[in-house]
C-alpha cells in the first residue's frame, strides 16, 4: 500500500468494515444492477479498500466527508448505514449519495464538491469547532483549476481541511497524464496521495445489461 | 425612499442577524454599484473575496451548509454566469440531491450593469432574468424594479419558511433613477 498521512494527522476512529465487508457491499450492488433492477447508472468502487480503511482511521465521526460519483466506500466507511446507502443506490442516486448524519455530501460533477467543501471548512474555523473537512478527488479532479484555486485559498487561510487524492490514472476511459501532458507528478506532503487499479469500469460492470 | 436607501436599509437589516455574512469581491472595497449599499455594514460580517466566482458560490452553499446565511454579491449579472456550475448544478439541486435533508439559505445578489450615463458594453450590461427563472428549479429568482419592493424582498429571502435561496437582481440604472 502506498499512502503516506501526513504527520499531524491522528487516528480517530477504529474501522470495523474489513476490506471482503465493502467488496462484498459492491458486489450486492453489482448483481442488482445486472439483474436490470437499477434504472440508473452506478460508479462500483474496488481496488482501493485498504488505502480507504487506512485513511479513515483518521475521519472522525463529526468531520465533513466530501465525495464524488464513485462513493460507495466513502460512505460506508464514514458510517453511512448499509441498507439506507443500497436503498438509495437503488433508487439511482449511486452518484450523489448525501447524509446529514454523518455528514457526507457527493456529486457527479468534476470538481463539484471541492467549493462547497471550502465553504464548509470556512464555517468551521469562523465558529471555531474542532471538526474538519475531508475531500476526495480523483486524479483528473486534482489537475482543474477549481482544485488550484481552492487549495491555494484553504492553504492561506489554513482551513481545517484535508484533500486526499486517489489517483487510479483515468478520467471516464481518458488517461489523465496523457490528456495532460503530465510526465511526472509533485504532490504537496499536506495532501494524502495514493494510487490504485480500478476494479470496475468508470460505470456499470463490465457485463451487458438489459433493462 | 429611493431604490439605492431601500437597498443600504436591507442590507443594514440583514447585518443585524447573527448568523449573516456578506461575501464578494468589493464588499469591503469600492469598485461597484453593491460596495455602495454595503458602506455602512461593518467589516466584521463582511469577506473580501478573490475573483473565483464559481468558487464563490460553492463557498456560499458550504456556508450556508453549516448554519449561516451568506449575501453572495455578484456585481453583474454578467460574472454570475461565471457560477453557474455551482448556482445551477449544485445549489439548485442539492435538495432533490439530499432527500431535502440538506437545505441551504444563500440570498444572492447581482444586478444589470448600467448604461446610463456610461454603457458597460455587451459583457458588462445583461440581463438573463428570465433564462435564471427557466432554468432554475429551487431558486427564487426576483427582479427589483420598484423601491418598495426591496425590503420585502430580503426580509422574505432571510425568513422564508422553506428555506429556499434566492437570486435578487438589481439594476444599475435604477440607482440613480428611482
Amino acid at each position: 500500500m502506498n499512502i503516506k498521512i501526513p504527520k499531524n494527522l491522528k487516528k480517530v476512529r477504529t474501522v470495523n468494515l474489513t476490506s471482503e465487508d465493502l467488496i462484498t457491499f459492491e458486489k450486492k450492488i453489482q448483481k442488482v444492477y445486472e439483474n436490470g433492477d437499477i434504472n440508473a447508472p452506478v460508479h462500483l468502487s474496488s481496488g482501493n479498500e485498504n488505502e480507504l480503511i487506512s485513511i479513515f482511521q483518521y475521519v472522525a465521526k463529526k468531520d465533513w466527508v466530501f465525495s464524488s460519483w464513485r462513493n460507495h466506500y466513502h460512505a460506508l466507511l464514514h458510517g453511512i448505514d448499509e441498507n439506507y446507502l443500497f436503498n438509495e443506490i437503488v433508487e439511482g442516486k449511486s452518484m450523489s449519495t448525501n447524509s446529514t448524519n454523518p455528514n457526507f455530501y457527493s456529486s457527479s460533477i468534476v470538481g463539484g464538491i471541492i467549493p462547497i467543501a471550502i465553504g464548509v471548512a470556512q464555517a468551521i474555523k469562523l465558529k471555531k469547532q474542532n471538526n474538519k473537512v475531508w475531500c476526495f478527488i480523483g486524479d483528473m479532479t486534482y489537475e482543474t483549476g477549481i482544485f488550484h484555486e481552492a487549495y491555494k485559498y484553504s492553504k492561506n487561510f489554513k482551513l481545517p481541511i484535508q484533500f486526499v487524492v486517489e489517483d487510479n490514472g483515468l478520467s471516464t476511459n481518458t488517461p489523465t497524464n496523457e490528456a495532460w501532458g503530465i510526465k511526472s507528478k509533485n504532490i504537496s506532503e499536506d495532501i494524502i496521495y495514493y494510487k490504485y487499479e480500478r476494479g470496475f469500469p468508470h460505470h456499470g460492470t463490465g457485463n451487458w445489461v438489459l433493462f | 425612499m429611493n431604490y439605492l436607501d431601500s437597498l443600504i436599509k436591507s442590507m443594514e437589516w440583514l447585518s443585524d442577524k447573527d448568523d449573516t455574512l456578506f461575501i464578494g469581491q468589493s464588499v469591503k472595497y469600492s469598485g461597484n454599484s453593491i460596495f455602495n449599499t454595503l458602506k455602512t455594514i461593518k467589516d466584521k460580517k463582511k469577506i473580501e473575496m478573490p475573483v473565483f466566482e464559481d468558487l464563490q458560490m460553492g463557498l456560499s452553499i458550504g456556508l450556508a451548509l453549516e448554519g449561516y446565511v451568506p449575501i453572495t454579491c455578484y456585481p453583474r449579472f454578467d460574472f454570475l454566469i461565471l457560477a453557474c456550475n455551482q448556482l445551477i448544478n449544485h445549489l439548485d439541486k442539492i435538495r432533490y440531491m439530499s432527500n431535502n435533508k440538506m437545505k441551504p439559505r444563500v440570498i444572492i445578489r447581482t444586478s444589470i450593469g448600467s448604461k446610463h450615463p456610461l454603457n458597460g458594453g455587451v459583457q458588462h450590461t445583461q440581463d438573463y432574468t428570465e433564462i435564471f427563472k427557466k432554468i432554475c428549479t429551487e431558486i427564487d429568482v426576483i427582479m427589483l424594479n420598484e423601491p418598495q419592493e426591496i425590503l420585502p424582498a430580503f426580509k422574505h429571502a432571510y425568513q422564508r419558511k422553506d428555506s429556499k435561496s434566492s437570486l435578487i437582481i438589481e439594476h444599475g440604472d435604477y440607482y440613480n433613477e428611482k
